[in-house]
């Protein structure tokens, strides 16, 4: 398990949209990059991809806005 | 005849300096206000001392939203001491955070972030809580978070996961019942079955909020934005929580933006206020009934 290594990992896909493309060309390879165990690979394979659109959106936006409390 | 509950709840808004006059003004139907911790660490010694005066005529909630509780990766001491030396200033009736995790591998999100729902993550949650209670001097209550994105790589649902880390640690839930009107409006639960998986006694305080659709790839999903009124299905979670919840509440109305004017706000606060008050009756009918 590499708890730490997920939570960077969805950090960098979150915020980083070049990181996000290479994710969501190849899953697999990228998540092995990261250093993530097999289970965790298989789990980001399966992403759910309308979160991870609509989540990547809202960040971009609230970080050009520099505001907006979060809940 | 209506059974009318002694359980006294409080119930109150969210700070921010758009509604400080208004909040000022109509203290007598306010009963407490809870301040973004985060905004005030920094702030200048005008504002700190206005929080002062705000916290001698009205009881303060402290809320954080950037300490990154819910992660497998240890909060920074500095980070917690801010809240601590703001807690010593302020004395708040309580301090709330969030249950989720805020950075990762040196990257900032930028909001607040659901972290996978794993046993790593309620024991990561459960050392980071043990930590900010002893180095802030009182353990804070922790909130469920509204999320777009399915928790990847998550292995428990969400009821399982909130109600996990309430037993791993001392804390109480702050229930945000429109971010768990929200998450199941996304992922498909119903927020009436989470609240009978948690563990009611350990529910101290609740935020309301609204939001708005937002959609991609043909799907849409309910974003918790705070620039909405409080939509009627969260009403109806806070009399279930009315009914449910045995001890004294502190209801939070949260609004970040769009501003109406404050007499709206206060209306909704009164909307709750009855809202909240009907499952007291339930509540209470109930507990006569048991007794007779």
């Amino acid at each position: 398990m590499s708890a730490p290594l997920v939570e960077a990992f969805l950090a960098k896909i979150y915020v980083d949209e070049h990181a996000r493309a290479r994710f969501l060309a190849d899953p697999h390879g990228e998540a092995l990059k990261a250093g993530l165990t097999e289970q965790e690979v298989r789990a980001l394979e399966k992403i759910d991809l309308v979160g991870l659109d609509l989540m990547a959106k809202s960040l971009e936006r609230k970080r050009s806005r520099h505001s907006g409390k979060p809940s | 005849m209506r059974i009318v509950s002694e359980i006294k709840d409080r119930l109150g808004l969210g700070w921010r300096r758009e509604l400080a006059a208004g909040i000022f003004a109509h203290l007598d139907r306010i009963d407490v206000v809870e301040v973004i911790a985060d905004d005030l660490f920094d702030a200048p010694r005008r504002e700190r001392r206005a929080l002062r005066t705000l916290a001698a005529q009205v009881p303060v909630a402290l809320h954080g939203v950037t300490l990154g509780l819910a992660s497998s990766v240890a909060v920074a001491a500095k980070r917690l001491e801010k809240t601590a030396r703001l807690f010593e200033e302020v004395r708040p009736d309580f301090w709330s955070e969030h249950l989720a995790f805020v950075r990762g591998g040196g990257i900032e999100i930028g909001h607040l972030a659901a972290p996978p729902r794993t046993a790593a993550t309620v024991e990561g949650a459960a050392a980071n809580l043990a930590r900010a209670a002893a180095i802030v001097g009182v353990a804070p209550h922790v909130e469920n978070v509204a999320t777009l994105i399915d928790p990847p790589s998550s292995d428990r649902d969400e009821a399982t996961w909130v109600s996990e880390i309430l037993r791993a640690s001392n804390c109480d839930l702050l229930l945000d019942l429109h971010n768990l009107y929200a998450n199941g409006m996304n992922f498909g639960f119903d927020p009436m079955e989470f609240l009978k998986q948690v563990p009611a006694g350990r529910i101290a305080a609740i935020h309301l909020a609204g939001g708005r659709w937002v959609s991609a790839r043909g799907a849409r999903r309910l974003l918790d934005d705070h620039l909405h009124d409080v939509p009627d299905p969260v009403y109806d979670l806070l009399t279930e929580i009315g009914a449910r919840v045995p001890r004294p509440l502190t209801v939070i109305l949260e609004r970040d933006g769009n501003f109406p004017p404050v007499e709206f706000l206060l209306q909704q606060l009164d909307r709750a206020r009855r809202a909240l008050a009907a499952g007291r009756s339930q509540r209470a009918e109930q507990s006569g009934q048991e007794a007779a």
